[in-house]
């Protein structure tokens, strides 16, 4: 019964989001992980575990659902960690990552998702999330000075695409970007080869700095910047979701690939919109395969992660600090957005965006957790009660 | 001269200043003045990095303090607009740097005719049609990026000082939210000033000068105009103005007399060759203090800046004793006071760079200004502005005016 669903443009189209993930958003985690300065061998689980949270979660639920879910990590929990290492260890990221995912797992059985996201003041979160990717967006210009002649070429790429083929513009501007490594900085590419990845256990450790500086901030950057947009595409290609078994599923993967260094597995933002439109199919009831075709493929650059990461090792700061700089373009105008369009609360907004873009770090807390604090604090002090602020 | 702006008055405007005065400008006034007192702080460690003379930092900073308060005290009482002036720092940076490599005489030539390019480019109201070239969605998000970094440094001082800048936040936030008459700055300076009261901030370094700007001859190079000159000239007219401008027409001001600050702000910058001084010009984070809601009612904002000039007259001659009082200030009293201060000018430059038009061109702008980049040895906030009408240009065509103008009507000729 399954195969008759089957079409070429739905494993196209989920094709075409993990080929978008992989350039892009992963390009992030491994700004991360050069900040952690972590082993290739580490690098290769991390990846490979993401690989797997997304594919399994992606093929359970799109199978069973019947409807395109698609699935990746936690972009935003991604450029958090940036600001974190190497002041956190990973035994200990990993505890928070735990921490995390139950806490998801949580929010979504007791079905109190879409009660949390009425709560939160959506300027206050589009501010922390901001001000976390606003670092990203930075990275991307400031190595037009160390490497002009790459970062320039990748920025007018980059337009062009954008211009001319924006769905395909990332994929693209990886080509161009590693072309241009090859032929302007001289990178080599002779160590990339096939092969096949082997995760490594990390043991969690449990501390109050990582709940409060990571877990609790991944928490709300997944459900606001992750699960909420993602849902919100779904429902606005027509599925009639329901929050509990996604996030129940998501979470429970989680549980498991935190342990090989997997970063919380969540609904997809940046790449639904490709398998839950047209584009995947015309009738929406055999989109579904293009969520499973999603996670195959997500399996597949699970299994070959150590290739992923050579290729991405060998490859110039630069070209991935502008990659994910553009991968984030989107995310970053959206929530800047966000935060100056949350009329009654703008002034919290602005404060939590400043001080999460500030990277402070105060009693050893990082300054996403400060952000939320300190918005939190401006808004109760200002704009709290049906009053509006003077001037 | 047809395209200079006519002012209100400089007659009357003594008697107005009077009239006009009030809890919410004079403070501000103030809190403008100090913060351009506070900017010499980066002169004096530009200058001492590259290598100057003391005592030439000394007078550097005292003519900008003298030349740039008297025309501050001008500009504002002509206009009735908040208009301070003050100097570029973008342009000191360059300075400094230029000074090892030509001398100070022939990077003060350069100066002059980058002042002369200003007068010109004011005279001929070009000021005008590159305002117009420059959407304000992409100059609200270049001024965005430039002042982020003020509040950031509001923020940083928390990490070495948690009691004191969270009892001025928070006294900040507060009075906001409480205190209806009595501006939120001013409380949380008296916080700030009643913390130091009673951790006794040590003051006994503080030593007494008097000091005047000195007389010197420019000399012309071409070496110092192509390294300097021009890049100051671009930054003068294609960024310090804009930026200035930018931010009181955001503050709702409808008319802003663009060629005459251009032109007098060249004048001025003239002038200040002759006294050791980069430049004179609109200064943007005292221009964000002055023209912001607390400063009071729009029409009387005016009188901030003036105040804020008089102040840096009368401060110059004195500034040696400014400057050791400043260093025995804890560093996040003037950090703090600043960056609440810009809050709220922070809060309607992002607010304008995304309320609809031109988004993507005002995310360029914001991200390339506050990134501090660099190319060609001009700064980051010219880029802002070339590349963000140029992405704008690109993925918002539409959003143009003049654009759309033709787009609409392509027989109408």
């Amino acid at each position: 019964m399954m195969f008759k669903d089957w079409s070429i443009s739905a494993v196209a189209a989920g094709f075409l989001a993990v080929l978008i993930s992989y350039s892009g958003p992963l390009a992030i985690f491994f700004q991360a992980a050069r900040s952690a300065d972590v082993a290739p061998g580490m690098l290769t689980s991390w990846v490979w575990a993401i690989s797997i949270g997304a594919a399994l979660s992606g093929i359970l639920l799109s199978a069973w659902l019947k409807m395109p879910v698609i699935t990746a990590w936690s972009a935003p929990g991604t450029a958090l960690l940036v600001t974190l290492f190497p002041g956190l260890s990973l035994n200990e990221a990993v505890g928070a990552y735990l921490t995390a995912a139950l806490i998801i797992l949580l929010v979504g059985v007791s079905g109190s998702f879409d009660w949390l996201m009425r709560r939160i003041p959506s300027g206050i979160a589009a501010g922390m999330m901001a001000g976390i990717l606003f670092q990203f967006g930075l990275g991307a210009f400031r190595s037009v000075e160390s490497t002009p002649l790459l970062a320039l070429s990748m920025l007018g790429a980059y337009l062009v695409f954008k211009r001319l083929a924006p769905r395909y513009c990332l994929v693209l501007l990886l080509v161009t970007g590693i072309a241009l490594s090859v032929g302007l900085e001289g990178t080599s590419l002779s160590g990339v080869r096939w092969q096949l990845a082997t995760p490594q256990f990390i043991a969690p450790e449990w501390s109050w700095h990582a709940t409060l500086s990571l877990a609790l901030p991944l928490v709300l950057v997944s459900l606001t910047g992750q699960f909420l947009p993602g849902m919100a595409i779904m429902r606005g290609a027509g599925y009639r979701v329901h929050s509990r078994p996604i996030i129940a599923t998501t979470s429970l993967v989680s549980l498991g690939t935190a342990l090989f260094g997997g970063i919380t597995t969540v609904v997809a933002a940046i790449t639904a919109a490709i398998c839950t439109g047209k584009d995947a199919h015309e009738d929406p009831d055999r989109r579904y395969v293009a969520g499973i075709a999603n996670g195959l493929f997500y399996l597949l650059g699970g299994l070959f992660a150590g290739t992923i990461v050579t290729l991405f090792t060998s490859l110039p700061d630069a070209f991935v600090a502008v990659l994910a700089g553009l991968a984030l373009i989107g995310a970053i105008a959206s929530n800047l957005v966000a935060m100056a369009q949350a009329s009654e609360h703008r002034e919290a907004a602005v404060i939590s965006f400043i001080a999460t873009a500030s990277g402070m770090s105060l009693l050893g807390l990082g300054s996403a957790f400060w952000g939320v604090v300190f918005g939190g604090l401006a808004y109760v002090v200002l704009h709290h009660t049906s009053r509006p602020s003077g001037g | 001269m047809k395209h200079l702006e006519k002012g209100v008055s400089l007659r009357r405007a003594p008697a107005d200043f009077i009239r006009d005065l009030n809890v919410d400008n004079v403070s501000a006034g103030v809190v403008a003045g100090i913060f351009g007192l506070s900017a010499g702080v980066i002169h004096i460690s530009a200058g001492t990095a590259a290598g100057l003379d003391p005592h030439f930092i000394m007078i550097w900073v005292i003519a900008y303090l003298m030349i740039n308060g008297l025309f501050g005290l001008f500009m504002p009482a002509y206009y009735r607009l908040p208009l301070p002036m003050a100097n570029s720092i973008p342009g000191a940076l360059l300075f400094a740097a230029i000074i090892p490599v030509v001398g100070v005489e022939a990077a003060l030539g350069a100066s002059l005719i980058a002042g002369a390019i200003s007068l010109v480019a004011g005279l001929a109201g070009v000021m005008g049609i590159v305002m117009k070239l420059i959407p304000m969605p992409i100059v609200m998000g270049m001024v965005g990026g430039i002042l982020l970094k003020f509040g950031l440094n509001m923020v940083a001082p928390l990490e070495h000082a948690l009691l004191p800048a969270a009892i001025m936040i928070l006294a900040f936030l507060l009075s906001a939210r409480l205190l209806r008459r009595v501006p939120p700055l001013i409380v949380a300076m008296l916080a700030g000033i009643a913390y130091m009261l009673v951790t006794d901030v040590d003051f006994s370094g503080v030593t007494f000068s008097v000091t005047f700007p000195e007389f010197i001859v420019p000399k012309f190079t071409l070496e110092a105009f192509l390294a300097y000159g021009l890049p100051l000239a671009l930054i003068l007219v294609g960024m310090e103005t804009p930026a200035g401008v930018g931010l009181v027409q955001g503050m709702g001001y409808k008319s802003v007399p663009a060629n005459a600050i251009t032109a007098v702000g060249g004048f001025a910058t003239m002038i200040s060759s002759f006294f050791n001084l980069h430049s004179t010009c609109i200064a943007a984070p005292m221009t964000g203090i002055c023209s912001s809601p607390e400063a009071g009612k729009p029409d009387k904002r005016w009188v901030a800046a003036v105040i804020a000039g008089a102040i840096f007259v009368v401060a110059a001659p004195f500034y040696g004793y400014v400057v050791s009082l400043i260093e025995a200030m804890p560093s996040y009293f003037i950090a703090i006071i600043a960056g609440l201060a810009l809050l709220r000018v922070i809060t309607s430059a992002m607010y304008m760079t995304f309320a609809g038009k031109h988004e993507m061109g005002g995310l360029f702008s914001f991200l390339i200004a506050a990134s501090g980049l660099q190319i060609l040895g001009i700064g980051s906030s010219f880029w802002a502005l070339v590349l963000g009408v140029g992405v704008s240009l690109i993925f918002e065509t539409k959003d143009f005016e003049f654009i759309r103008r033709v787009a609409n009507e392509p027989s109408a000729s």
